[in-house]
């Protein structure tokens, strides 16, 4: 996948809102597989929703979201479970892991899926930020920012054209969100990726090609 | 899979599943010992001795003392009436009697002992309406040896009756069916010998029968100017406990055998029964059934967050839903088992006590009831996975 194009797209929500400015809402956004991207946000935006429509958990908006110029509302259930194991890792703002399994089950989750990453791998991602010691703890016991980096590695463990980040880094001092953005960036790089990242203040220090606001 | 399971099977709840388990079992069995207890016990209801199907009743016009005088109709049935039985609703086939027309005498004995012997008669009812190998029933006219079926009650009343008093060993229809029987036939000028040898007892008719080509050689031959009316007539009815056929029978002044009518009866009763068993097992099974999908969706609904998020990380629908069906087809699968295993124990059982009261009951196998279950577990697992892939496919969707 090279290209998701957002084609007047609007969250349902705000058609009541006719005096809206933004440069991602009802205009032609192109995301290139390749680039960087930062969409800076204000609380009740519409960052996640986008997220989500772009995820397709969501359908709650008009306009067309297009993947290499075909429309994701096509989409059948089968294809979305293969893009978002091959195309598509979404880093939630609300991390989504699951509290009962360990730090590392829930990577291995993922991985056990897309068999993408080595165990010495993840090993390595653990201990390059500094959460080795709490690899088999149950990730309900780590703290927002341990648990922050675990949702990051778990996003890496597949391959992917485009990596949404919503909000990565918000609960990360400045040295380990310099860590997390130079392992995601050189992951990003590897597989050649497209990536967008979403904040509303904070954020990782890169060198984007485009920053929209939203 | 198996962080997967560990990750769904949180809110499994034992008790219900143990409910349902229950249910399911006690419901399978009910259902499978109806059809087995069926399957067991209609054999002695419908008197199937193997040799006449169950659905025949035998006809004669009744005996009065104007006949005895030799007044009075025949006592034969004409065409006419045979026509008007035959174009009655609860008629499936009439066939008739034909009785030997010629003096008829059998003696047997093993060598070396006395012989016995007595005066008797033959009967035939078409071929059709005797269900036995036909390889065994049949006569070609220059064959020197007739098969015979007689009356399972003539070796009862030598058993229990003769016998018994006399200190004479009791004999086994196998025995019988050893013993080589001369038949003398006189008529028409000849006295010709025969060899007989009884291939079968039956419960059902009260003769002593030989095949019809048999009858058909030898009345020609022994007795060729004799008329044939025939006194009795075999019909096979649709249902033998139809009101209709009583009706009929009395308006007419025709005599039924015995309690054809009644093993009929009995026999719809037994199917009646069991039938109602049957539903009440299979409506158990339903309900249990029910209870399992509600578990089910309950489970689910509880863990509706962690599927989202699985379906949000990659993971299909199917994937999901495998490990629900296969903890569900698992339950089912270990209910048959134990319904099973509790089928036969409980047959053994009643079968104990059935074989002490009727010792000539076969013995038969759980293999149709065990069949039945299997197209349930089939049936209910194939449902169990549809709804199961529906409701997750539903949290797709939101």
């Amino acid at each position: 996948m090279n290209t998701i194009h957002l084609d007047n797209t609007l969250p349902k929500v705000f058609l009541s809102k006719p005096d809206l400015q933004s440069d991602i809402w009802r205009r032609q956004v192109c995301f290139e597989k390749g680039n960087t991207y930062l969409i800076e946000a204000g609380s009740g935006t519409g960052k996640s929703s986008l997220c989500s429509f772009i995820i397709g958990s969501r359908q709650d908006f008009e306009g067309k979201i297009l993947f290499d110029g075909k429309d994701t509302r096509r989409l059948s259930t089968k294809e979305w479970s293969k893009l978002r194991q091959n195309n598509i890792s979404l880093l939630f703002q609300e991390l989504r892991l699951f509290p009962e399994l360990t730090a590392m089950e829930n990577v291995e989750i993922k991985n056990s899926l897309t068999h993408f990453k080595s165990n010495q791998e993840i090993l390595n991602w653990f201990e390059a930020l500094g959460i080795a010691d709490k690899m088999t703890s149950p990730v309900r016991l780590m703290s927002f920012g341990q648990q922050q980096r675990v949702a990051m590695i778990r996003a890496l463990v597949q391959p992917f054209d485009f990596l949404l980040a919503d909000e990565p880094v918000s609960h990360l001092d400045e040295k380990n969100s310099q860590i997390m953005s130079d392992i995601m960036m050189e992951e990003v790089r590897r597989q050649g990726a497209g990536v967008i990242i979403t904040s509303i203040g904070k954020h990782m220090a890169l060198p984007y090609n485009k920053v929209f606001s939203l | 899979m198996k962080l997967i399971w560990k990750l769904l099977r949180r809110h499994i709840s034992l008790p219900q599943f143990a409910g349902f388990s229950l249910a399911n079992l006690f419901g399978m069995l009910v259902v499978m010992l109806s059809l087995q207890f069926y399957n067991d016990v209609k054999p002695l209801f419908s008197e199937d001795d193997g040799l006449i199907r169950p659905d025949f009743l035998v006809l004669n016009k009744r005996v009065s003392a104007l006949n005895s005088m030799g007044l009075g109709s025949s006592g034969t049935f004409t065409e006419k009436e045979l026509n008007d039985l035959k174009a009655q609703t609860f008629t499936k086939r009439v066939g008739t009697f034909t009785a030997s027309q010629y003096k008829v005498s059998c003696s047997m004995g093993i060598e070396g002992l006395a012989q016995f012997g007595t005066e008797m008669f033959f009967e035939s009812v078409p071929d059709d309406f005797v269900d036995v190998d036909l390889s065994k029933w049949h006569f070609n006219e220059g064959e020197d040896y007739v098969p015979i079926i007689i009356p399972k009650t003539y070796l009862s009343i030598y058993n229990f009756g003769f016998a018994q008093s006399q200190n004479l060993p009791k004999i086994s229809e196998g025995i019988v069916g050893m013993v080589e029987m001369t038949i003398s036939m006189r008529g028409n000028g000849l006295h010709e010998y025969i060899k007989g040898r009884v291939v079968g007892f039956s419960t059902r008719l009260n003769t002593i029968l030989v095949p019809e080509s048999f009858i058909r050689w030898s009345n020609e031959r022994y007795a060729p100017d004799s008329d044939n009316e025939p006194s009795r007539i075999i019909l096979e009815v649709h249902n033998p406990a139809d009101d209709s056929i009583v009706d009929y029978i009395n308006e007419k002044g025709y005599d039924m055998e015995d309690d054809k009518l009644d093993s009929g009866r009995m026999m719809f009763f037994l199917k009646l029964i069991s039938g109602i068993v049957m539903l009440v097992g299979m409506f158990i099974s339903l309900l249990s059934f029910y209870i399992l999908m509600l578990s089910i969706y309950l489970l689910v609904e509880k863990n509706t967050e962690k599927i989202r998020t699985l379906l949000l990380i990659g993971y299909s629908p199917a994937k999901v839903a495998l490990p629900y069906q296969v903890l569900t087809i698992g339950m089912n699968a270990t209910v048959l088992l134990l319904a099973t295993l509790g089928l036969s124990l409980l047959r053994s059982l009643y079968m104990l006590n059935l074989s002490t009261v009727f010792p000539q009951m076969n013995q038969g196998s759980i293999l149709s009831a065990t069949m039945f279950g299997v197209m349930l577990f089939l049936l209910v697992s194939l449902l169990n996975i549809t709804i199961i892939r529906h409701r997750i496919n539903q949290i797709w969707k939101n």
